[in-house]
């Protein structure tokens, strides 16, 4: 009497075989529980403490003690480790945010929205910061486009939206999903 | 032919939730529109003017019913001497709630009275008042609505001034939603679950007095008051303005940052459409099983004083586990630790990358830590570069709201007798970004 190997038996064709994956089980192994070295938000960085804080002053007699133990034993076991305190990661050229040159005078934001006005699209944001050496964004501050730039540019936006199919503007929408989730601290 | 219930009519004057610290201060307030020879009594069917309109063949029976108990004399007595119902009218029909002298016969209460550790101090005639939610039974001197009120004053205060020196830095938003994680309905209808109270299935003479007795289907009083609540609230509610953080904190008339003076007005409008929405009663268990949580407060503060009260509230309330750090929601962190930065002179915030694997795979990951000058203040992990930066801002925002002395002494600590001066706690000075 086996009538459940002989009921498989007539199911299973060949080249039908069950594999370990599955969307669920993707999904399952995926969902994985914060990393134990992710630091804890209750535990307040030194520059964090107030002054009124007891840690304040225990810390900074430590890493006081630390920064001089550094120096002296530097030199002598370089090898140990134990004592120097964590590199800071270095900064690549590429990424990084310049400084605020303070360099666009009175005249030149006039001259900045008179350009602007005049034509707009000759003018970009782009190219007006690359002529007065300044950011996108001090540009933005500056000048304002006419309502029917605006209003051009919007309808351009839309047109190239409308091309988008579905799964082009799924991944749109998951994304902005995505990013409230991140603002929530929920992924 | 039927005859007209006009206690039951009366129940329109009910309608709106008042607001139980104007009764606590003027009793005669929810009455001032019934006559003056009845006015300390509310919709409890005792009132002498509406027994003579609501009973043309019996009216002299109640006076002639005899006592059943020496107890119920002594009660009925010492009512007469308040000026409250008197001895003939209380005959008239049945209680609608169960008589004081049935509380030291219930083996419910004495239960509830035991599981909670409460002192003998509390008699439990108390406890069983606190189980009389004001839906059940409107006479305020046999409901908990004034217990209640004592009540949830108290455990306001307490969690406000554990929240603030524990928490010094929590920005308003959370520090208003962290009140209403400790002390709000559902978190006080929780601790009534948890306490093993049950609730009767209708609220009548007959029932246990150790059930809790509420009626989902006629008006209550809901615990909506804060302290003071400015003139031009109910202004700012009429013209919609004030809905900001800033408004809340200036307008809010509870301690959930959430204005609802308007509902505490008696001479509210119940028929205008747009503000019946407002009118309606959330969920009336919770409401009713939290007032019940806030009445034994009350009791407690009332019958054992102010160490006793703290100790209850600490133990039952505070000591419950709220996580902080999920209640926030950020709009721009990146933004607002540049913000904080340059507020409390540090160095620009900087992220840095710290480790990464996987750039060109399906999965990377990158560790992204934010370095203002050479102090790390976050750290997170993200699968791109983008993520990996706000979820840093976010973790380093997090630590600087979330800074907590430690155990520091609060406010009520100087109650005490022998108590070491006051010390200012360290409480920041506001918002980075509002």
């Amino acid at each position: 009497m086996r009538p459940l190997t002989t009921l498989l038996g007539s199911c299973s064709r060949a080249g039908q075989t069950r594999l370990q994956s599955s969307t669920r089980r993707t999904k399952k192994a995926l969902k994985l529980p914060p990393h134990p070295a992710v630091p804890s938000v209750y535990h307040t960085p030194f520059k964090f403490l107030p002054p009124s804080d007891p840690r304040r002053q225990a810390q900074l007699s430590s890493l006081l003690r630390n920064s001089t133990g550094l120096r002296s034993t530097a030199a002598a076991s370089s090898t140990t480790g134990s004592t120097t305190t964590p590199e800071i990661p270095a900064l690549d050229g590429k990424h990084q945010v310049p400084e605020p040159k303070f360099n666009v005078t009175r005249e030149q934001v006039a001259e900045m929205r008179a350009l602007r006005a005049a034509d707009p699209m000759k003018w970009s944001v782009v190219r007006l910061a690359e002529k007065f050496e300044c950011s996108k964004l001090f540009v933005m501050i500056c000048c304002k486009a006419s309502a029917e730039h605006q209003a051009k540019e919007r309808e351009r936006k839309e047109a190239i939206k409308a091309r988008w199919g579905p799964i082009r503007s799924q991944a749109r929408e998951d994304r902005k999903k995505r990013r409230t989730l991140l603002l929530r601290s929920e992924i | 032919m039927k005859r007209l219930r006009l206690d039951r009519l009366a129940g329109q004057l009910l309608a709106a939730p008042i607001s139980p610290a104007a009764r606590l201060s003027r009793p005669s307030r929810i009455s001032r529109s019934i006559p003056q020879t009845c006015r300390h009594a509310s919709l409890y069917n005792t009132q002498p003017c509406q027994r003579r309109h609501q009973s043309t063949t019996a009216s002299q029976a109640p006076e002639e019913a005899p006592l059943e108990s020496p107890l119920e004399e002594e009660f009925l007595v010492q009512d007469h001497e308040d000026g409250e119902p008197t001895l003939d009218t209380l005959r008239n029909g049945p209680l609608p709630s169960p008589h004081p002298s049935r509380a030291a016969s219930s083996a419910k209460l004495a239960a509830l009275h035991a599981r909670l550790s409460l002192s003998s101090k509390i008699p439990v005639e108390t406890l069983a008042r606190a189980l009389v939610d004001p839906s059940a039974d409107a006479h305020p001197k046999y409901n908990n609505a004034n217990l209640a009120y004592v009540g949830s004053t108290v455990l306001h205060y307490h969690t406000s001034e554990t929240l603030i020196t524990r928490y010094p830095r929590l920005p308003m938003g959370i520090l208003f939603t962290a009140m209403k994680g400790y002390a709000g309905n559902a978190a006080l209808h929780q601790v009534a679950r948890a306490w093993g109270v049950e609730s009767a299935a209708a609220p009548g003479e007959e029932v246990d007095p150790g059930l809790l007795q509420y009626d989902p289907m006629k008006p209550t009083v809901v615990m909506n008051k804060w302290g003071y609540v400015r003139a031009e609230t109910i202004e700012s509610q009429k013209f919609k303005s004030g809905k900001g953080l800033s408004g809340r904190v200036m307008y809010s008339s509870n301690p959930f940052g959430e204005s609802s003076a308007a509902k505490a007005l008696p001479n509210f409008e119940v028929d205008d459409g747009r503000n019946s929405k407002s009118m309606l009663l959330q969920s009336a268990p919770a409401n009713a099983h939290a007032n019940f949580v806030r009445a034994v407060i009350g009791a407690v503060h009332m019958h054992c004083g102010r160490d006793a009260v703290k100790n209850f509230i600490k133990s039952h309330f505070l000591s419950r586990t709220l996580d902080l750090s999920n209640l926030f929601e950020f709009d721009l962190p990146t933004r607002e630790l540049a913000r904080l930065c340059a507020r409390e002179d540090f160095e620009k915030p900087i992220a840095r990358l710290e480790s990464e694997t996987g750039r060109l795979s399906r999965t990377p990951v990158f560790v992204v830590g934010i370095y203002s000058g050479r102090d790390k203040l976050g750290e997170a992990a993200g699968p791109d570069l983008d993520s990996a930066r706000v979820a840093a801002a976010i973790n380093a925002l997090k630590a600087w709201y979330l800074y907590s002395p430690g155990q520091v002494s609060v406010p009520s600590d100087t109650f005490a007798e022998d108590a070491a001066p006051w010390k200012p706690a360290y409480v920041d000075i506001g918002e980075i970004i509002s």
